[in-house]
């Protein structure tokens, strides 16, 4: 199913983000979703759990059927605006995190530590982005073109936003600084984005030409003003860890929890390392280490396999 | 049609696929904070880790080129960040080495995570280490589901192949996989209607049973305490 080595960008891997940006969207997508699945033990019928979890099959399937963009590269539908509109928000970040998690575990595509993270990217800013906007320009009700315009908009946002997001995160992490983040993830995701939102602009259409009682049915439970109270607070505090410790050279949390004597700042560096001119010796040194990993491996498995034949 | 795609070295033999899943995920995601952990230019630690993870690996009885073939994921996220090492001074090589060892030790963690142990295990050690309910099952849908509608896009595309000739344009390939995905989604739709009254009539409580669970044992007691002496000595030593 899937041709060949595909790449991802969206779906940050373990070791680019630093450990309190990771560590600060981890709280942050967990708090959520402990959230919205309270909501849900709360106020939802279960008719509403299979939903969930064959539009995350859906979702994972569809992301598998490429198109091509250009140069070589091909894109796929993300879903998150569409299922942001479908299901309204909290039931449709459930299920885009479902499809995040299962993807980290599955094709370990995204890091372990970095799984909030890519909730947060991939799960929450699409769905709520394209189901903010698609509400935004009124087009609950509408049909026709203007659905089909509000889905392509929704769509365009949702990548786009969750582009920037993500070079925003990568740039707190002091890995890109933020123009280039902005220009690479940005611009690339521009172009996607407009497959995108025409995908979820088609499907809207498709599904409002044959089934209209699947769009316009409201699942979800209303957002209320405690709602509100405990997503501004959830928002807020990874905003004041990130925004106020995160630039700052406050020693990293979990560092100073295993302070041993060898783990100083990254400033520290070997003098082995520090030669710029050795840059064919470091690619050959990183080549060479998988060279031991693959002697190591094959060792031992020979060994094992021998004990068990004998 | 074949699924080979996903939890496809679950099922085979070794020490590692033994264990409970709840060790593995304790005891890898150890691993992996550790490993996120060592400072830059700190070769031997490196070193340390990638010889320990080598080791399991080997035990572990997935395929080498499977193993080393998935580290190439993080390429895109590491060719972004060797952009912008002409921004870091003098440091850059060292935190750029550091950054990619980094995260390529975290990928090999992470392909021996979840690739020992069936999913249903997982799922089962997930919820025991208090994943909510919902997303549990949730994830357990999405694998039941997933290659029923796999199998679905791949007849859908068979079939949108067999009747075109030639590349259209873009707009009427959209417009086709628009319908094909919109197609899709009413029958999910309605195959969530027909699991909803199997539910019912079953009496689905929430949780998928597994056959012959694993228990906590000595083997998971030993793995936890190797694990947390590796990590200790390269640390402290």
């Amino acid at each position: 199913m899937r041709d060949g080595l595909q790449f991802r960008p969206m779906h940050i891997p373990d070791g680019i983000l630093t450990n309190r940006i990771a560590l600060s969207l981890d709280a942050l997508s967990g708090a959520s979703i402990l959230f919205a699945s309270r909501r849900f033990k709360l106020e939802l019928s279960a008719r509403m759990i299979p939903i969930m979890g064959v539009l995350s099959a859906f979702i994972f399937a569809a992301q598998m059927l490429n198109f091509p963009v250009f140069g070589g590269t091909s894109g796929h539908l993300v879903g998150g605006a569409l299922l942001g509109i479908m299901l309204g928000p909290m039931a449709g970040l459930l299920t885009m995190a479902t499809v995040v998690v299962a993807q980290a575990l599955f094709l370990q595509d995204g890091g372990l530590l970095a799984l909030g993270a890519n909730i947060f990217n991939i799960g929450a800013i699409t769905v709520f982005s394209g189901s903010a906007v698609f509400r935004l320009l009124g087009a609950e009700q509408a049909s026709g073109r203007r659905l089909a315009l509000a889905g392509f908009v929704a769509g365009w946002f949702s990548m786009v936003l969750s582009a920037s997001a993500c070079a925003f995160q990568l740039a707190l992490s002091n890995a890109v600084p933020l123009g280039i983040g902005l220009t690479a993830m940005g611009g690339y995701h521009a172009v996607i984005g407009v497959a995108e939102g025409a995908l979820t602009a088609g499907v809207i259409s498709f599904l409002h030409k044959v089934r209209p009682d699947l769009l316009h049915r409201d699942f979800t439970p209303g957002f209320k003003l405690v709602d509100w109270a405990g997503g501004l607070v959830l928002v807020a505090i990874p905003l004041v860890v990130l925004v106020l410790a995160g630039s700052s050279g406050l020693p990293d949390p979990l560092q100073s929890l295993l302070a041993g004597p060898s783990s100083i700042a990254d400033a520290a560096v070997s003098p082995l390392l520090s030669n710029r001119n050795q840059d064919l010796y470091r690619v050959l040194g990183y080549l060479a280490l998988f060279a031991l990993f693959a002697a190591i491996f094959l060792a031992v498995r020979w060994i094992r396999n021998r004990k068990g034949a004998s | 049609m074949k699924h080979s795609f996903i939890d496809r070295f679950g099922d085979l033999d070794s020490p590692l696929h033994v264990l409970d899943a709840r060790t593995k995920i304790v005891g890898f995601t150890a691993l992996t904070v550790a490993a996120l952990l060592i400072p830059a230019g700190n070769s031997g630690q490196f070193f340390a880790f990638f010889f320990f993870i080598a080791i399991l690996a080997g035990i572990s009885q997935i395929p080498l080129q499977y193993v080393v073939g998935r580290t190439a994921v993080i390429l895109p996220f590491v060719l972004l960040a060797g952009l912008a090492a002409p921004y870091r001074g003098t440091q850059r090589w060292a935190w750029l080495a550091a950054l990619l060892l980094r995260s390529t030790l975290c990928l090999l963690i992470l392909v021996l995570l979840t690739n020992t142990s069936r999913f249903a295990e997982f799922l089962r050690g997930l919820r025991k280490l208090g994943c909510p309910r919902i997303m549990a099952v949730n994830l357990g849908f999405l694998y039941r589901y997933l290659f029923v509608l796999s199998d679905e896009i791949m007849r859908m595309r068979q079939a949108r192949d067999c009747r075109r000739v030639g590349a259209l344009g873009t707009i009427s390939e959209m417009k086709i996989l628009g319908s094909m995905l919109g197609t899709l989604m009413v029958r999910s739709f309605e195959r969530a209607d027909h699991m909803y009254h199997a539910m019912l009539s079953r009496g689905f409580s929430g949780e998928f049973p597994v056959a012959a669970p694993r228990r906590f044992s000595w083997r998971d007691l030993a793995f936890v305490s190797l694990v947390a002496l590796f990590i200790a000595a390269t640390f402290y030593l």
